[in-house]
């Protein structure tokens, strides 16, 4: 990837709100079809506002194994 | 506890960040419309989100609260891909058909904005359908003098642009150019309250449905900053260089002044807030407080986003 990735926190468990995971960068990466910034795929960011904590977490933990990669 | 706002069906508020305003995207029955389109530079991603929002529905209709670049800059790109009408406020179209970059607020910020004509305009006093409830339209001056709100009174649902966050407002941007401002954000916060939504859908943030916490936040800070020009002025001028470097990632402090000196707002607030400082010493100082509250950090000469 050519944008740096992001060290944003994983939240912990249990917290409320959720932060968004977006951090300003918004562009898609063709290969991977995740965002560069936050390592979302389209769907998600979509669905986001309308997820409850629980799956904010759940996005969240994807992101940090997305992050492994 | 959770106090994830619960969004009314026929509409989905796609949550980005502060560079790009939150794009609301209603089911029109056999048609679909957006309000507000993020910036410029983000604008593929806005396409592709819009279009997945819209689940194989046309988009006809972009609505804009405001002309600020955060929420018209994807305006072009969308008519492009699903050749939409675009509905702004009255106060700037004349400036929007001759493209002035000038009065649009795109060159005094140090930005830049794709070039769009708008269809019609959406003033204040009218009413527009969306995702099949009418909105009213109200006029919100204070962080731009020309922007509007809308309101459903049947679900009480208010879309708030940046006249109220969860947490505060935008910045007072209308006082550079020579408007009320304080007095103007005052009026609107009244006007919001008076009004008593049930769910705030703001320009930036997430939605929220702890409306009176949010209005005494954003009245304590009208408050403040109306009594504190200094800090007032100060704060105009970190958003400013956070703005830029949301944009542009990575810039050195000579790169920064270069952009931001030769601005009108950055020249009206030096004149205005601080006749003995050169513009060059007011972006040095907003540096040096984003440093110190970590939202940008500095690696060699260059000064990036603290969030990466």
């Amino acid at each position: 990837m050519s944008q740096p990735i992001s060290r944003v926190a994983v939240p912990a468990a249990g917290v409320s709100p959720v932060p968004s995971p977006c951090i300003n960068v918004c562009r898609m990466d063709p290969q991977s079809g995740l965002c560069e910034g936050c390592l979302r795929t389209i769907d998600e960011i979509v669905a986001w506002s309308r997820l409850s904590d629980a799956g904010r977490h759940a996005v969240w933990a994807e992101i940090a194994r997305r992050r492994e990669r | 506890m959770s106090t994830t706002a619960v969004l009314p069906d026929g509409m989905a508020v796609i949550e980005r960040g502060w560079l790009s305003s939150n794009n609301i995207v209603f089911d029109d029955g056999g048609a679909a419309s957006v309000v507000d389109t993020g910036y410029m530079s983000h604008a593929a991603q806005t396409v592709e989100l819009v279009r997945a929002a819209l689940r194989g529905k046309p988009l006809t209709r972009i609505v804009n609260t405001h002309l600020h670049s955060d929420h018209v800059g994807g305006n072009a790109a969308l008519q492009a891909a699903f050749g939409a009408q675009i509905l702004i406020p009255p106060g700037l179209a004349d400036a929007v058909v001759r493209w002035d970059e000038e009065a649009l607020s795109y060159s005094p910020m140090g930005q830049t904005c794709a070039r769009f004509r708008h269809d019609a305009v959406i003033a204040p006093g009218s009413t527009l359908k969306l995702g099949g409830l009418a909105w009213d339209v109200i006029a919100a001056p204070g962080h731009d003098t020309h922007m509007v709100a809308l309101f459903n009174a049947d679900r009480r649902i208010l879309i708030s642009a940046d006249a109220l966050w969860e947490d505060g407002f935008g910045a007072m941007l209308s006082l550079l150019e020579g408007d009320e401002g304080f007095d103007a954000e005052r009026s609107t916060l009244a006007w919001m309250a008076r009004l008593a939504p049930r769910l705030v859908i703001p320009g930036h943030g997430r939605p929220f449905v702890e409306v009176n916490a949010a209005l005494d936040r954003a009245h304590r800070r009208v408050e403040a900053l109306a009594a504190s020009p200094d800090r007032n002025a100060r704060h105009i001028a970190k958003v400013m260089v956070k703005f830029l470097l949301l944009d542009l990632r990575s810039l050195t402090v000579p790169e920064l002044i270069d952009r931001l000196t030769p601005t009108r707002y950055l020249m009206t607030l030096q004149k205005t807030f601080f006749p003995d400082k050169t513009g060059a010493a007011v972006i040095e100082q907003a540096v040096t407080e984003l440093l110190a509250a970590g939202a940008v950090v500095k690696h060699g000469d260059r000064i990036e986003n603290g969030d990466l």
